[in-house]
């Protein structure tokens, strides 16, 4: 089914593998699941449900990680446009859906599994693009602009969902893109102030609960029972870590049921109270290393696809790690956005696993155009 | 393959990229150093003493009145006893928390406690209610019990009554606890789970003036949730009272008249739309509402096949029948259809239209002869308004029907209105893919057919004849100021409708109306009911000649307007003027 020249054979992995990115990437899920394990042992309620169902998706992420990494990178570039074009359709009938139900629909039910769009849409957004800013690279305003209006039009799917975190992380990654795909300053100069001009438009559409939720980030104390708790509550975890945390499953405010969704959403909260400044810095050090490694590869391949492709995930992981982290500490609102790697979620775990694979593929990869030299 | 560009260097730009990535992360590291380095002893500080518990207290809403001052709508304190989830979700607690109440004849096992907790869970820090509904005496006792825990905390609660009953029930409406859909719906934010909320009528519509403000309690509790000291208190504020419009003792006046029948009885001031009487029946009690109903009293009431909970006045649209022949008569010579002193019809009994003739047949059967304008409004000669109906043409009915408002709300200030109907061509050809007939015009002309209005719509036209041609938008709210907008029609077809509908208590269809001591202008109608019994209509105003008041009365299944509803509004009308100060 596949051309053999663009899939890799085990002896090609074992010799091209990036060790250092694939340790890298299994500390990070470590040390989530001992956050998710502590999240989970409450004073009045103690379960361990989430932990063992986060190892499993871990197992299940690893087989795929594999998988992907056999078949490679180019063959699902190659698989790009369809990917694409399948999840801009899901959003539309999620569209339709959320209009006839009169409420934010984010999820496909079938019977116990759940498949959220926008979450695959980042993957295929990544692949899409890769190759479609290659062959169309975004020199000049005709390819720019053919390329924002394929983009965009699924970023405006999803904020009308309505899911502002998720259409943040697109356009993160759009822009990085193409920020390496070559359109020039003066365009992404454009681009940043015409975003900054359609704020005020995407204030007007906010729901009153988001509108709060800004609010509550600009002064939690406007609302301290409400909208504000969680971010008062959030910030006095990670402040009462301190230097050296209070160890282990001795945080208090996740302990004591002060922290909403501590698995989740406030999973960072919990760690920095455990395991202080300290254990916070060492987090934030290990995503630097992940995203220096995940951008080596992109380095040394001489395929373009290859380098844009890596830049998006990385774009894409940085913003979910910015935002989770800063919202800990009440720096940024509250938007849902899940930790990668960290918090607790099967699905947002498989997509993060399936993105680094194509990654690691691309690291893989100069070993056989070094092989196809020769 | 693809077309790299060759000038361009793509690992400078993706070095930019890159840098620009890892050092944004500095951010989150300054954000730490802050946090947790500079200002951790005040954060340490926090989490230690992070025991406060803020308590809701609810606003007495405002008080409604009627238009004497007679309490429609009041508060009585009654007491609940709350507490936080996460103070009492132990087993342990469940048990000894329930065995309390049980010894102090509050009947209550731990199964009980854990299904409340678990209904009303919101988050660990938001506080729920345990038992409702305690006196003064009873709340005493209890706390004066050694085992009354310190982690359950006696509140005061307002409970809504209604002391006029049925009697005001589909006026001033009742409150409830507000439901998942209306906290997701909220503009504002206000509301928290198990607040009391307006569900229907004047308690919905002006639910923004008599909630009042919610007050807040801030309360230190120790680390096993026992309550140490007050930190913050802030007093509720009381809703505004709103005084109404509707006159109690004439709704009492109402039910006297309309005992015994399903219907519907509405009178308004036909000069400032101010709303004197609403009357639906059979009415319901609301407060039992109020306290929360079992679920099968509640399908009880709201599957009664007589639909106690509909107010009908605003919520029931019926074929206004003949009353809507003043509207038919006012197009007509408007429209110049009819000159007032020459056109003439002469009624068989019968009117036949198109070929194969269709027979519509006039209510008299016998005919009434030769009838001018005037005469047919009096006798209500059906065939007049037939034949000229027909040569009116549907388009221009509908159009003088939307110059008095029908088929709109009329904008009265109680929730759950209805528009009735008065559409014509494209409407039946969606509905029932069906071109429009002139055996449909027919029927239109005298209120029948698709056409249908609610009573106080009905006397919304009444009261525009009555005050000179303003058609009012009637109001509960006595300080409301007075809206309308004008109809189309001349000040001399108006003077001639007016004759007419005077003729008809005079010496018309409803003299019985006139045995009363007043003077009543108005017209009978009968409502055509598939499901039964025809519904007898009566819509009038009085005095004739310098108009005051103007009622609507619906008896369902009264058979024919004159003998049922027509009494039931002279007797209503005269009462209000009787009793005007």
């Amino acid at each position: 089914m596949f051309l053999p020249e663009v899939s890799y054979n085990w002896s090609e992995i074992r010799a091209g593998l990036d060790k250092i990115m694939a340790v890298l990437t299994c500390a990070l899920f470590a040390l989530g699941v001992v956050s998710i394990y502590s999240a989970g042992k409450g004073v009045r309620s103690s379960t361990v449900v989430f932990v063992v169902r986060q190892l499993i998706w871990g197992g299940a992420s690893a087989a795929v990680y594999i998988v992907i990494l056999r078949v490679g990178y180019r063959n699902f570039i190659r698989l790009g446009f369809w990917l694409y074009a399948f999840t801009f359709f899901c959003l539309v009938v999620l569209f339709f859906k959320g209009v006839a139900s009169k409420g934010a629909v984010r999820w496909f039910r079938f019977g116990v599994i759940s498949f959220q769009p926008a979450e695959l849409g980042k993957v295929s957004l990544i692949l899409f693009m890769s190759r479609f800013c290659a062959r169309r690279p975004p020199e000049n305003i005709k390819n720019l602009i053919l390329t924002l209006a394929m983009c965009g039009s699924s970023v405006i799917m999803i904020l009308l969902q309505p899911d502002l975190g998720s259409a943040l992380v697109y356009i993160a990654i759009i822009f990085a893109i193409l920020a390496v795909a070559g359109t020039p300053v003066k365009y992404l100069t454009w681009l940043v102030i015409t975003g900054l001009c359609a704020t005020p438009i995407l204030w007007k559409s906010m729901r009153a609960y988001q509108k709060l939720r800004l609010f509550v980030f600009l002064d939690p104390y406007i609302d301290p029972q409400g909208a504000g708790y969680n971010v008062i509550q959030s910030r006095i975890a990670v402040g009462s870590g301190g230097l050296w945390g209070k160890g282990f499953l001795q945080g208090t405010q996740g302990k004591l049921h002060f922290l909403p969704e501590p698995h989740t959403d406030f999973i960072f909260s919990v760690f920095a109270e455990e395991f202080g400044f300290i254990g916070g810095i060492i987090v934030i050090a290990l995503f630097a290393c992940l995203f220096w490694r995940m951008l080596r590869g992109a380095f040394r391949v001489k395929d373009i696809r290859a380098k844009l492709l890596c830049i998006g995930v990385v774009a894409w992981l940085w913003f979910q790690v910015m935002e989770s982290i800063a919202m800990s500490m009440g720096l940024a609102p509250i938007t849902g956005l899940p930790m990668p790697l960290f918090s607790y979620g099967g699905s947002s775990l498989l997509m993060v696993a399936i993105a680094l694979a194509l990654v690691q593929s691309v690291a893989v990869s100069p070993v056989k155009e070094n092989f196809a030299h020769f | 393959m693809y077309k790299a560009l060759d000038h361009f260097d793509f690992d400078h730009r993706l070095m930019y990229v890159r840098n620009i990535f890892i050092f944004s992360l500095l951010f989150l590291v300054a954000g730490l150093v802050y946090f947790q380095l500079v200002k951790a002893d005040e954060y340490v500080d926090l989490a230690s003493r992070n025991r406060l518990r803020m308590i809701r207290l609810p606003s007495p809403r405002g008080n409604i009145y009627d238009a004497n001052g007679v309490p429609l709508a009041v508060n009585v304190r009654t007491f609940e006893i709350r507490a936080y989830p996460m103070d009492i979700r132990l087993d342990e607690d469940y048990e000894s928390t329930a065995n309390l109440f049980a010894r102090h004849g509050i009947p209550m096992t731990s199964e009980d406690l854990r299904e409340r907790v678990e209904r009303q869970y919101v988050a660990p820090y938001r506080a729920i209610s345990v038992v409702g509904n305690l006196t003064l005496a009873q709340v005493s006792d209890l706390v004066m019990d050694d085992e009354f825990s310190r982690r359950l905390f006696p509140s005061p609660v307002w409970r809504r009554i209604y002391p006029a009953g049925a009697l005001a029930a589909h006026v001033v409406g009742n409150v409830g606890e507000i439901t998942r859909e209306e906290l997701e719906d909220q503009r504002d934010l206000y509301y928290q789970a198990g607040d009391i909320i307006g569900k229907n009528g004047v308690e919905l519509m002006y639910e923004g003036e008599l909630r009042g403000t919610v007050g807040e309690q801030v309360v230190e509790v120790d680390s096993r949730g026992r309550r140490l000291r007050n930190v913050n208190y802030n007093d509720p504020q009381k809703g505004t009272d709103l005084n109404l419009t509707l006159d109690l003792a004439a709704q009492r006046e109402a039910l006297r008249l309309m005992e015994g029948r399903k219907g519907a009885l509405v009178a308004m001031d036909v000069n400032d739309g101010a709303v004197k009487v609403l009357m639906s029946l059979p009415a319901f009690d609301p407060n039992p509402l109020t306290w929360g109903i079992s679920a099968r009293e509640w399908s009880a009431l709201s599957g009664d096949p007589d639909k106690p909970m509909m107010n009908r006045v605003t919520g029931g649209a019926y074929p206004p029948g003949s009353i809507f022949k003043v509207v038919t008569a006012a197009a007509l010579l408007m429209e110049k259809t009819v000159d007032p002193g020459k056109t003439t019809v002469y009624c068989p009994g019968y009117f036949r239209l198109g070929e194969p003739p269709r027979t519509f047949r006039c209510w008299r059967r016998s005919g009434h002869g030769s009838e001018n304008i005037l005469g047919a409004l009096r006798d209500s000669c059906d065939v007049f308004f037939y034949q000229n109906g027909v040569k009116l043409g549907i388009d221009k009915l509908i159009e003088w029907g939307h110059d008095f408002g029908v088929g709109e709300p009329t904008g009265v200030d109680i929730p759950g209105e209805v528009s009735g109907n008065i559409a014509g061509r494209d409407w039946k050809r969606r509905r029932w893919s069906e071109s429009w007939y002139q055996g449909d015009t027919v029927n239109y002309s005298i209120g029948q057919g698709y056409l249908l209005m609610t009573p106080m719509q009905l006397v919304r036209v009444y009261a525009a004849f009555a005050n000179g041609g303003r058609l009012l938008t009637p109001r509960f709210n006595s300080v409301k100021k007075p809206e309308w907008r004008d109809v189309k029609v001349s000040k001399a077809n108006m003077d001639i409708i007016r004759r007419g509908i005077r003729a008809v208590v005079a010496s018309g269809t409803a003299r019985v109306a006139g045995d009363y001591g007043v003077e009543v202008a108005g017209k009978t109608g009968t409502a055509q009911n598939s499901h039964g019994e025809d519904h007898a209509w009566f819509v009038g105003y009085a005095p004739a000649d310098n108009p005051k008041y103007v009622a609507a009365a619906l008896v369902e299944g009264g058979g024919s307007g004159s003998s049922v509803a027509s009494p039931v509004v002279a007797q209503m009308l005269s009462y209000l003027l009787e009793h005007d100060k």
